[in-house]
This record gives C-alpha cells, structure tokens and sequence, in this order.
C-alpha cells in the first residue's frame, strides 16, 4: 500500500475491471427489465425475474471482492435461494388464478355462480 | 513475484469477460426469439453457464479462501435450482394458455387415450407470431 492514498497500478486495474463490469451489469439489467414491462404473457415476466436474480447475484459477488467484505457472498447465496422461492411462489399463484378464472367462467356458463 | 499476480489478474479478467459475453447472448436470444418457450432456452442459458464463468473469474481473482467455496456453493445451488425453475414456468406456460398450438409449429400430438399421433399437413394450425 501507498503511504499517500495512490493505488498501485495493480490495484487500480482491479478497480478498473471490477467498476467496468458493474456498469456493464447495471445495463444488462435495464435491458431485462424492459423485457419485463414489455413481455405479453405472465411466463416471459417471471423469466425476465429469474435472469434480473441472476445479474444480481453476479453484481454482488463482484461487490464483495471489491470491498473486501466476504461476508456479501453469504448474501450472494441467500439471494439465490430466495429469487429460486419467488419463480415457485409466482407460478404457483397465477396457476390458482388461472383454475378460479375457468371455474367461474364455467360457473356462468351453468347459470349458477 | 509481482508478475504472478499480473498473469492472474488477466487470467481472470478474461473469464469474467467471457461470462459478461454469455449474458450478452443471452439478452440478444430474449429479445430475438418469439415465443416465451424458445425464450426460455436462452434465459436457462445465462442461469446457468453466465453465472457459472463469471464466478469462476472472480474465484480466480479471490485466490483460495473460504470466498472461493462459497461462490461455488452459488453455481451448484444454481445447477440444482435453475432446471426446477425452468419446468415450473414451462408447466405454467403450457397449461394457462389456450392457443398454444397457434404459437408452437407440432408435428406430433397428443390423443386422448395418452398416445402420440403424426399430425397430417391439413390438420396443422397456421403459424402466427406474436410480437
């Protein structure tokens, strides 16, 4: 280390590459996001979700290393495990949804809802 | 021994580009493909190998500490999770929409009593692609 504060040049080029990645990230998640608001059926959301999660993930890992903290990483493998409960939770209700939407839809066409 | 941490510092730096370069092929296909079943294939694909290269250049650049196993710990949760994911919103796709047939060309289909017929050329549903 440097008395004066000034990284060293292999310290500078990590910095480099780790902010470089990062704003390369950032962006890919914007792109994913559009694709979320854009997509047409519920699926093409919940999969535009699961690869934000992923991107995250990628993100903080990258934050732990240039931070030095490792204990991001542990956060790293809760956010995985934790947007893996989300894609099960979402599919899980829209498929309720879906089956009480056909069966009031067939309760109608009974005449008795 | 400076030069050791030069050589792997671009060790590293290489595989984590290549695994920024699977995400870019990634958005592209979902972007590109039409219909969120064939999306599906390139958003598994980032899921899986994207993350699996990008955390292994930064265990590259981490060096061998208790970081590194817990990052491979990462890739193998997402080795195990990421197909369940997958079928499961294959499984919601398939079953809440009732024009599948007009997005997806079939050739084979599947009869009542559970067996799989060829569909004659009349039989087929027009193709047409939603945006």
């Amino acid at each position: 280390m440097v008395v004066t504060g000034e990284l060293t040049a292999l310290e500078a080029a990590y910095r480099t590459v780790y902010v470089g990645a990062l704003i390369f990230l950032a962006l890919m998640i914007f792109l994913c996001l559009i694709r979320a608001v854009k997509g047409p059926s519920i699926a093409d959301r919940i999969v535009a979700v699961n690869m934000m999660g992923t991107m995250v993930m990628v993100i903080i890992a990258i934050l732990a290393l240039m931070l030095k903290e490792g204990y991001l990483v542990d956060i790293c493998l809760i956010y995985a495990m934790i947007s893996f409960l989300a894609v099960v939770v979402l599919t899980k209700v829209y498929m309720g949804v879906y089956s009480e939407k056909q069966h009031s839809k067939r309760g109608e066409r009974n005449g008795s809802v | 021994m400076e030069v050791f941490e030069w050589i792997r510092f671009i060790i590293g730096t290489a595989v984590l580009l290549c695994g920024l370069v699977i995400f870019v092929i990634e958005i592209y296909g979902i972007f590109h493909l039409r219909y969120v079943l064939n999306r599906m294939h390139a958003a598994a694909m980032g899921d899986t190998l994207g993350i699996s290269i990008s955390l292994i250049g930064l265990m590259i650049f981490s060096g061998l500490n208790f970081t590194t196993l817990k990052m491979a710990l990462i890739i193998v949760f997402l080795w195990c999770a990421s197909p369940v994911s997958s079928h499961l919103i294959a499984r919601l796709e398939v079953s809440t929409n009732e024009r599948l047939k007009k997005y997806c060309e079939t050739e084979l289909e599947l009869t009542g009593n559970g067996e799989m017929v060829v569909l004659s050329k009349k039989d087929k549903p027009e193709t047409e692609r939603i945006g």
